[in-house]
């Protein structure tokens, strides 16, 4: 039981392309208007967001011009917690993070692989099926993003 | 109960399994990200009708399984043939007319002949090795660069597995409006050409990029420090600065996950920035935002205090981005240096 359901997880992680090592997509909205709704999805996906980065406003502030471009963090504490406590060395990778790019009227959005660090950690098998978990999460947030579409 | 499971895991296997393939979608879910809506180009480049009467059917459905390594585009090997030719046929209702086919053969020319040839007309945006100059990818669109399309790396092994010596005689001959390349047609004969191509088909790609040996594969660069949690913060704040970083103000790793009372104040990220190199960075590869901002970890357990930092090396490896790895390395040396710093 316990193996169908891993396996369940893994196929679900399996990402579209084996070569791929960061999960992009693009959406057709303006990058506030993005970031807005991104931020709604991620809480449907039962996470909280921790914080906005601002690297547009950063350049800004020592005159490289730049576009909307912001980096979203958010996690779930629970997780967060126990995962510091139990393997700290993840500390780096946490909260998990997405960039929201402009380009033009539409924007990229990007995130690393969570399961591209599964080699790097030496398949641990706790690891993996929690890499696997945010695998699917983010896949799944950045999907949505990629079809949404504005209500009428 | 076992069957429910089974049957959800039929459910699961990907549509591509079962279904025939929607070239339209297939570009949207793969290609669209750094291609854009109808080619219009961004990370990737543009797949404009000028640019697809160029290149055949063959050259596109190699590169598309090939990719480009350390040139950012991935390689899709495991799309089906028929997820290729599909991808393909979307592509081409872009353009009214039909894809150009050229000859398989291997166009007998002499590459010492070629060599003078390139140094003339060719290095200035290919560059010596064939790397291809300026800095980036992609067309620009949020910030500036040096070309509207980088110059294509000529000794890419992506590219000399893909391209047929016709096809690229043929865009010798013609040239690329929209990367201002000139057109050869009438320049250069024939022969010249023929012997142009044969000199290109020697360029090699430089040797791979390693960071060091001792972190190499490792996932994080981890160092104990020998004093307490706020002196070590205090330490590595201060070698940061020295290193010519501008340090934001400290978070918690909880830090909006937890209320201000019950967040753990012995898990903090430092996180710093050198403004100039973020810009350049950006430049070179605008998906970098997903590892920002550079941070180091400052953790207290079990009464030991540790510093992490992400292994910018191997993070630099998920970007196919050979310009990343450069800096990278380079990264590599001072965040080590940082943190033996402020632990010594």
């Amino acid at each position: 039981m316990k193996q169908i359901i891993l396996l369940l997880l893994l196929l679900m992680a399996a990402p579209l392309h084996a070569g791929q090592k960061l999960l992009m997509v693009r959406v057709n909205m303006k990058a506030q208007q993005t970031m807005d709704v991104l931020k709604e999805t991620v809480r449907e996906y039962g996470y909280e967001v921790a914080h906005v980065q601002r690297c547009d406003g950063g350049m800004a502030k020592f005159h490289y011009k730049s576009d909307f471009y912001r980096v979203l963090f958010f996690g779930k504490l629970a997780e967060v917690r126990g995962i510091l406590k139990a393997y700290p060395e993840l500390a780096p990778f946490l909260p998990l993070k997405i960039a929201v790019i402009a380009e033009k009227n539409q924007t990229v959005l990007a995130a690393m692989d969570p399961t591209a660090l599964a080699r790097l950690y030496g398949h641990h098998p706790v690891l993996d099926v929690q890499f696997a978990r945010w695998h699917s999460d983010l896949q799944a947030i950045l999907e949505e993003m990629r079809t949404f579409r504005k209500p009428e | 109960m076992k069957r429910t499971l089974l049957a959800l895991l039929f459910l699961l296997l990907p549509p591509s399994l079962w279904a025939a393939p929607d070239g339209k979608a297939l570009y949207e879910t793969h290609c669209s990200v750094c291609h854009q809506t109808e080619g219009k180009g961004g990370i990737g480049l543009p797949l404009t009708q000028e640019i697809l009467e160029q290149l055949s059917d063959d050259y596109i459905a190699k590169t598309i399984r090939n990719g480009r390594p350390g040139r950012i585009m991935p390689s899709f090997y495991e799309l089906s043939d028929a997820q290729v030719k599909a991808i393909l046929q979307y592509i081409r209702g872009w353009s009214d007319k039909p894809a150009p086919v050229f000859p398989k053969v291997t166009l007998k020319g002499d590459p010492k002949r070629g060599k003078p040839l390139y140094m003339k007309h060719c290095k200035k945006c290919h560059g010596t090795d064939g790397s291809g100059e300026g800095s980036g990818t992609g067309v620009t669109l949020s910030r500036e660069r040096e070309f509207m399309v980088m110059p294509a790396a000529l000794n890419n092994p992506g590219f000399q597995r893909s391209a047929s010596d016709a096809m690229i005689a043929d865009i010798i001959r013609r040239g690329r409006k929209i990367g201002h390349m000139p057109s050869f047609e009438g320049k250069l004969s024939e022969q010249q050409i023929t012997d142009l191509v044969a000199f290109l088909r020697t360029l090699r790609p430089p040797p791979p990029i390693h960071g060091m040996k001792e972190w190499a594969g490792r996932p994080v660069y981890i160092m104990e420090s020998p004093y307490g949690f706020k002196e070590t913060v205090a330490n590595l704040k201060e070698a940061l600065t020295g290193a010519n970083f501008r340090i934001f103000p400290t978070r918690y790793l909880e830090q909006g996950l937890a209320d201000d009372f019950d967040v753990n104040k012995k898990q903090i990220g430092i996180r710093f920035c050198n403004f100039k190199e973020l810009y350049h960075l950006l430049n070179i590869d605008p998906r970098l935002g997903t590892v920002l901002p550079c941070r180091i970890n400052v953790i207290e357990r079990n009464g030991k205090v540790i510093l992490i930092s992400p292994n910018v090396v191997e993070v630099a490896r998920l970007f196919n981005n050979r310009e990343l790895m450069e800096v990278a390395v380079v990264m590599e040396e001072i965040i080590l240096d940082v943190m033996e710093e402020a632990t010594l």
